[in-house]
């Protein structure tokens, strides 16, 4: 049966006459608090202090808690020194070094590492760094994110921030893959579908493989930078938000306008919380700890076969000349294919300065997504993959060597 | 809600937010100079995070119970005061949790601290929005006195 238009309304007021009641709403606090919070003047401060007690309650229990509090103790202080008492071959044992610890040169000899990051073998560092620091890491990062969309707060966040991820050819939803990829960067580029159009995802693609540093590789950075953790994430963001202006101009196609339905403020449900933060932390560890181990694995057999002082050596000029950081970093950029947090960590035996250490880590946030993260792009589309490397090659070689002529006219490089 | 109530709840909202705001400027501006400040009760490190972010929140905190005292039973107008109580929760949160976190592990002396180690973490001097964090409930009382009355 086809009905007119006016026959449409008729049969629209009939219902709307036996279902809708009608009369005066009065708000109530919830309603307050909730037009309040997409307010930019009284939002914004919201914003800033949720994502401080965000920040400091990731930093207390993943660094001070477990990572400091008793993870380190148990892999350094049992761990390794039981690894390097039972494993066979002992220190100069190749099989040994794969495994274990390939120990380091000091005063002309070579001795055996006393903590799981210098170690690098698979079972050594290839197990702290997973269990050790990423995973309280992630866990309470996803715990609060959980909570957060939970009691409706991040619908409100993406309408606040809408008027500014405009600016770069995005709207307010783009903040959910954002904030995802401070988790894990493989859920977030899944997440770039909520995205209308090719140019939007295509952009956050990019985006997130070059400007997000993942929650395992900051819970790294945590240990391994304390002190410099929030200029490297300032710079971090402002370079999202400078790329992401010249990729909205550059990209063609359209960045429509969105209307999003903002539910109430409610109750978090334990049982939804619990079930988000195990799937998520569970298919974090599923794709992590393998790649990890593998990363050990492959770095400590390139380092036995000279590749890494080659690849050091041949890119010398590149790494010391341009982007002001030692030759060295060559093997950590090698294990940034498979892991960035593994890369991070592999930072902290190099000896250089505090300004350099700034530049390798950002260097290692951008240069190359993690080969998971590449798979996933891969698996939405060939084109925004290639488009993400033009971008983080470009990136990489722009903004690491900006941050180096920084340095430079402080005159710290 | 009487009148008296009113009153006294504008009079305790306008020098809740001027020591909020006191306080939230004392953080940022020791922050920004670059020291510290340390007494038997109070203490403001020097931490860009703790102090510079940490302070802005407290100011918009202040902000937040200042504006809300015009036309304080108008809905928005105590929405505003209790984002304003908002803001110092999670912001004593914070330091809260942090205490806890760092109360529990012993560090060179044993897995767990001692007694004595674990209390002694508790003991102040404490961070500025801790000295806040028990004035702004009150804010959970006026509410409860408006819900009350509305019979809502």
């Amino acid at each position: 049966m086809e009905l007119t238009a006016d026959q449409r309304w008729e049969l629209i007021e009939k219902i709307s006459g036996q279902t809708v009641r009608f009369g005066a709403y009065q708000h109530t606090l919830k309603d307050a608090i909730g037009d309040l919070t997409v307010r930019p003047s009284t939002g914004i401060p919201l914003a800033i202090a949720v994502l401080y007690g965000f920040w400091s309650i990731f930093g207390n229990f993943a660094g001070t808690l477990f990572t400091d509090g008793f993870l380190c103790k148990i892999f350094d202080e049992h761990w390794l020194p039981w690894m390097q008492s039972v494993f066979p071959g002992g220190l100069g044992n190749w099989f040994y070094a794969i495994m274990v610890d390939a120990g380091h040169i000091q005063n002309g000899l070579l001795t055996a590492s006393d903590n799981s990051f210098e170690a690098f073998g698979v079972l050594t560092s290839g197990l702290f760094v997973p269990f050790g620091v990423v995973l309280p890491a992630i866990f309470i990062f996803y715990l609060m994110l959980a909570f957060l969309e939970d009691v409706g707060y991040m619908p409100r966040l993406a309408v606040l921030i809408d008027t500014l991820l405009h600016k770069i050819g995005l709207h307010g939803y783009a903040i959910v893959p954002t904030i995802l990829g401070l988790g894990c960067n493989v859920p977030a580029v899944t997440s770039t579908r909520i995205l209308e159009t090719r140019k939007q995802r295509f952009i956050m693609m990019a985006l997130l493989a070059t400007f997000i540093p993942c929650g395992a590789q900051i819970g790294i950075m945590q240990d391994v930078i304390p002190g410099s953790i929030g200029f490297v994430m300032l710079y971090l963001f402002i370079g999202y938000f400078v790329f992401g202006y010249i990729l909205s101009k550059v990209i063609p196609g359209r960045a429509p306008e969105i209307l999003m339905d903002v539910p109430p403020y409610q109750k978090p449900m334990l049982k939804n919380t619990r079930r988000k933060v195990w799937m998520r932390t569970s298919g974090f560890l599923k794709v992590a700890v393998p790649f990890v181990l593998l990363g050990c694995l492959i770095v400590n057999i390139l380092y036995l076969a000279g590749t890494i002082d080659w690849l050091g050596n041949v890119f010398a000029p590149l790494f010391e000349g341009w982007f002001g950081v030692p030759k060295e970093t060559a093997g950590p950029l090698v294990a940034a294919f498979l892991r960035k947090d593994l890369a991070v960590a592999q930072l902290s035996a190099i000896h250089m300065t505090k300004y350099q250490m700034i530049s390798s880590v950002v260097l290692i946030s951008i240069y190359f997504p993690c080969i998971a993260t590449f798979a996933m792009i891969l698996k939405e589309s060939w084109k925004a993959l290639l488009g993400s490397l033009v971008v983080l090659f470009i990136a990489a070689f722009g903004w690491v060597g900006l941050l180096h002529l920084i340095w430079k006219l402080m005159g710290v490089a | 809600m009487n009148e008296r109530v009113d009153k006294l709840y504008v009079l305790y909202l306008l020098v809740l937010g001027l020591v909020t705001l006191g306080f939230g400027m004392a953080d940022f501006i020791v922050t920004a100079s670059g020291s510290e400040y340390t007494s038997a009760a109070l203490m403001i490190p020097n931490d860009g995070f703790r102090g510079g972010w940490g302070g802005l929140v407290i100011i918009f905190a202040g902000i937040f119970y200042l504006s809300g005292l015009k036309n304080g039973r108008e809905i928005h107008q105590l929405g505003k005061v209790v984002m304003g109580s908002m803001l110092i929760w999670v912001m004593a949160g914070s330091d809260i949790f942090g205490m806890i976190a760092e109360s529990i592990p012993g560090g060179e002396e044993g897995w767990f601290k001692t007694a004595k180690g674990f209390l002694g973490t508790y003991a102040p001097p404490y961070a500025p929005a801790i000295f806040l964090l028990p004035f702004s409930l009150v804010v959970i009382f006026y509410v409860h006195k408006y819900h009350k009355e509305l019979g809502t």
